[in-house]
């Protein structure tokens, strides 16, 4: 027969009384102590500057310099950058929520997180929150030094709106990465191999260097489930003057699809987490170290 | 030391052949290389609506299919450093064993080479196939092409050690290294644009780059015509351009390693062989 | 009766072979029919062979792995459909475990798990504090714990896994690599804190027949996935010992000396190695006076004794009475 007793909220040490936080509480918790390993490296290891920001600014120019050499527009100059800019948030999704459970995995902290009685989609936003600060460093320098050097000419009508489209962005962005996330929960050397996969495609999918405009109609409508298509396509319209003539929908058309896409990823990362973390259960893939 | 190099040969096979499903493996080797030019050959499309006849074009495709070999074996060397430092923890155990290390390195850029090169051939040949790139069978110097290409991955080789050397001595985030470097030389090298393009004062460090020497001749032996009509390295001829570049390659070699004898030095004096940072 | 901490009925579990994966030809069976009940206040020891099951029974109650049959319980809730409330009341301690964060120090990293359970700032600090004076690590409580020897990140596992003051804690081998001071110090602690408070339990798995006898209530022996005994130490030993067992050390044997040894009557059973130019047999026997015939027959076929003795049995002879050969014997097959 088996007994029930009532869960545990507080236990005694010695005398004294350890009070647990559960819930909400619980889960902002999670958020801050995950997020902190990854806001703590920006203080202790430097180096990440140059390789999150130089480095890649350098490879970036290698872009314009290829439309320079073939006399292109000098907007598409601006589109480059922001897409260089908007692709550091892409390649944190990425690198940083889902091939980060895999090495997670490796080490043994996933099970540990698996174990305790806090959410996994509260650690994965703390990676995402953790990691958004040297991507948002990462942006902002590429935009600015960029924009600087290569003397790109803005044309932005409405600053709060082109504010809106970008935090819309990055909520759907995040949420399609906690969906791929959750993935990883399965997957095992696989996992890192699909990540390094979904690098260009997506640039090339989602117009990074070039108006999305450039593909046919159908082919840039599915492309447009990935949240960075429609953002890009929209902060460009909202930035350049020659933005809404290279633009692919409506701006207003763009937000409001990019807001379901929010909803809808960030439910399906729910619903996956929990489906997968039963999954990874029942066939043992949460503790294997697969090299 | 050829045992140094076949074994790790065959390890960096093994560690790059490690694929749960094959049919993974081979969407990986087509499509990632096919999506990375094809990004190019969108914009390149845009701007020039469409002609891809244009010698521009080729001069492009040509060097971004080539510098795949530049990103996957440099990078791939500082990687391995990475892997076996920090994943597979065997690092140390090479450093005990009578491994020559250098060589040890250099046999982990093997494998790489070889999946690099399916990529690349099948880069370019969809090139050919379907976007009229202006590669004839019957225009190609194969002796220039096949020398280049053995002086290029010597020279690729040693650059590949200088990095990973230096990934020897970096504890945290040594992961970004490699391919941070590879996305930087992109610029210098005039790997799809030519150098004439870059501001005056940036042009001297493509000069110095020998990635530069490398693809232009890769894109004589291929496409001469093509190469002809960019006149950054004119005043070289083929012999000339060759023989610098083995020069590089000999002087890369000498630079590869001191460096690699002072990293290591300084790796083992702060205990980093063995260190692994979790994160 | 306490109420129980742990309970599983006829607990299986079965690795099937994933396609593509060249590695795993067969259907492997890690457990098959646990059934064991775990006290509430109780050291409980699962002792076994490297491979016999013992971590993928500390996966399944830990709720990281489901069984493939059966049932298992963790503090009054199922660990398959209830995980969500098992999770709270326990913490897990592995033995050579490298989780946390290089670049964080160790109060960093045991913080930041303290968190994870809800505890306050203040809390988690505090008993940070505490538990590294335990286990001797508080001079290096701003150290990376990239920088820490195996020892001594085991020692920050240890740590984390009291920190939160589970209702059950899974300790899978945690003294690995610690010297032997600080495994002492550790099993000290550990028994420390199970009898301070009634209602903590502790599962300890180990292959080191010393920290079971020396630490542990009740001690379940397992091999291939079953569990052959489940009893105190002291009664498990007491079932060998109606049959004595003697240790002789002689000149070298051959295998027909051994082979005479084990079919003389009363010999209930023979295990013999050889090292530095000596041969050690052990025998259980039937009655003290087989001993006779033994020294007999090794006189009459000119091998020397050089050393006799009776051996109290210990849980090493449990095992080998229940499975027919050593645990080296069995991990080396």
């Amino acid at each position: 027969m088996r007994s029930r007793q009532s869960t545990v909220g507080e236990s005694t040490v010695g005398q004294s009384t350890l009070h647990r936080a559960s819930g909400w509480r619980l889960f902002a918790r999670t958020v801050a102590a995950r997020a902190y390993p990854r806001l703590i490296m920006n203080v202790r290891e430097k180096w990440w500057l140059v390789f999150e920001i130089v480095l890649p600014l350098i490879g970036l120019c290698a872009y314009v310099f290829m439309y320079r050499a073939n006399n292109a527009p000098a907007d598409l100059i601006g589109f480059v950058i922001i897409g260089g800019a908007m692709s550091a948030y892409w390649m944190n999704v990425l690198w940083s929520m889902g091939n980060q459970l895999f090495w997670e995995k490796e080490t043994g902290n996933l099970a540990l997180y698996i174990m305790a009685p806090n959410s996994m989609m509260a650690v994965l936003l703390g990676m995402a929150l953790g990691g958004m600060f040297t991507t948002t460093v990462r942006a902002a320098s590429i935009l600015a030094i960029g924009s600087v050097l290569f003397d790109v000419r803005f044309a932005v009508d409405s600053v709060p709106l082109l504010a809106a489209v970008f935090m819309l962005a990055l909520v759907a962005l995040y949420g399609m990465g906690m969906m791929f996330a959750s993935m990883f929960l399965l997957l095992g050397r696989e996992g890192w191999h699909l990540v390094n996969l979904a690098q260009e495609p997506v640039f090339l999918l989602s117009g990074t260097f070039f108006p999305i405009s450039s593909f046919s109609f159908w082919v840039a409508a599915g492309a447009s489930i990935i949240p960075l298509t429609l953002a890009l396509d929209a902060i460009r319209q909202l930035s350049f003057s020659s933005g809404a003539a290279m633009g692919f929908l409506a701006v207003r058309t763009e937000v409001a699809v990019l807001a379901v896409l929010s909803v809808v990823f960030l439910i399906a990362a729910r619903l996956l987490l929990r489906k997968l973390e039963r999954l990874a259960i029942a066939e043992g893939r949460l503790t294997e170290a697969r090299a | 030391m050829w045992a140094s190099l076949r074994t790790a040969a065959w390890l960096g096979w093994q560690i790059e052949s490690n694929w749960a499903s094959p049919a993974l493996f081979a969407l990986y080797s087509i499509i990632k290389p096919l999506t990375s030019a094809a990004i190019l050959v969108v914009m390149f499309g845009m701007v020039t609506q469409g002609n891809f006849a244009s010698p521009a074009f080729s001069y492009m495709y040509i060097g971004n299919a080539f510098y795949m070999y530049v990103g996957a074996i440099i990078a791939g060397m500082a990687q391995s450093v990475v892997d076996d430092r920090e994943r597979f923890r065997t690092l140390k155990s090479m450093y005990v064993a009578p491994v020559n290390i250098p060589l040890y390195l250099t046999g982990r850029g093997v494998a790489r080479f070889f999946t690099t090169t399916l990529s690349v051939l099948v880069t370019i040949g969809f090139g050919i196939a379907f976007l009229h790139l202006q590669v004839h069978p019957g225009d190609i110097r194969w002796g220039l092409l096949f020398a280049t290409l053995c002086v290029g991955m010597a020279m690729l080789a040693m650059m590949g050690l200088v990095l990973a050397s230096i990934v020897l001595t970096i504890a945290h985030g040594s992961w970004l290294v490699g391919e941070a470097v590879a996305a930087a030389l992109y610029l210098f090298c005039g790997a799809v644009f030519p150098l004439d393009a870059l501001p005056w004062w940036l042009q001297p460090v493509g000069y110095l780059m020998p990635v530069t020497y490398w693809l232009e001749l890769l894109r004589r032996a291929l496409v001469g015509r093509v190469a002809q009509q960019y006149p950054s390295l004119a005043g070289f001829d083929d012999r000339a351009l060759l023989t610098l570049l083995v020069l590089i390659t000999a002087a890369l070699g000498v630079i590869a390693t001191a460096t690699f004898r002072r990293c290591d030095r300084i790796a083992r004096e702060r205990g980093l062989i063995d260190r692994t940072t979790n994160y | 009766m306490r109420a129980l901490a742990i309970e599983t009925e006829r607990l299986g579990r079965i690795y099937k072979p994933r396609k593509h994966n060249k590695d795993e030809s067969k259907t492997r069976v890690a457990l098959s029919d646990v059934s064991l009940t775990v006290p509430r206040g109780e050291l409980f020891g699962l002792l076994g062979p490297n491979g016999a099951g013992k971590t993928t029974l500390i996966k399944i109650l830990t709720t990281l792995l489901a069984p493939s049959s059966g049932w298992a319980c963790v503090e009054g809730f199922d660990v398959h459909r209830e995980p969500q409330f098992v999770r709270p009341c326990i913490n897990m301690v592995s033995g050579g475990e490298a989780s946390g964060y290089g670049l964080l120090t160790v109060r960093e990293n045991l913080w930041m798990f303290a968190q994870f359970y809800g505890l306050s700032s203040a809390d988690a600090n505090r008993r940070i504090v505490e538990l590294l004076a335990i286990v001797k690590m508080s001079d290096r409580i701003n150290t990376k714990s990239s920088q820490l020897s195996t020892g001594l990140r085991q020692k920050m596992n240890i740590a984390r896994g009291f920190l939160t003051d589970p209702k059950v804690l899974f300790l899978d081998e945690p003294t690995l690599g610690l010297d032997v001071e600080a495994s002492r110090d550790a099993r000290r602690y550990i028994r420390r804190w199970v009898d301070e408070d009634a209602t903590r339990t502790v599962l300890l798995t180990t292959h080191y027949m010393v920290e079971a006898d020396e630490l542990c209530d009740r001690v379940a022996i397992i091999n291939a996935g079953r569990v052959l005994a489940c009893d105190t130490p002291a009664k498990l030993k007491r079932t060998l010992q109606r049959e004595p067992i003697f240790h002789f050390e002689t000149t070298p044997l051959c295998d027909g000396d051994v082979a005479a040894i084990a079919e003389l009557a009363g010999v209930r059973k023979a295990t013999h190695s050889s090292s530095d130019g000596r041969s050690v047999v052990e025998l259980v026997l039937g009655e003290e006076r087989v001993v006779g015939p033994v020294i007999g027959l090794l006189e009459s076929r000119g091998i020397g004794l050089i050393t006799l003795s009776k051996r109290e049995p210990t849980l090493e002879d449990v095992f080998i009475d229940l499975v027919g050969r050593s645990m080296e014997e069995v991990e080396h097959a």
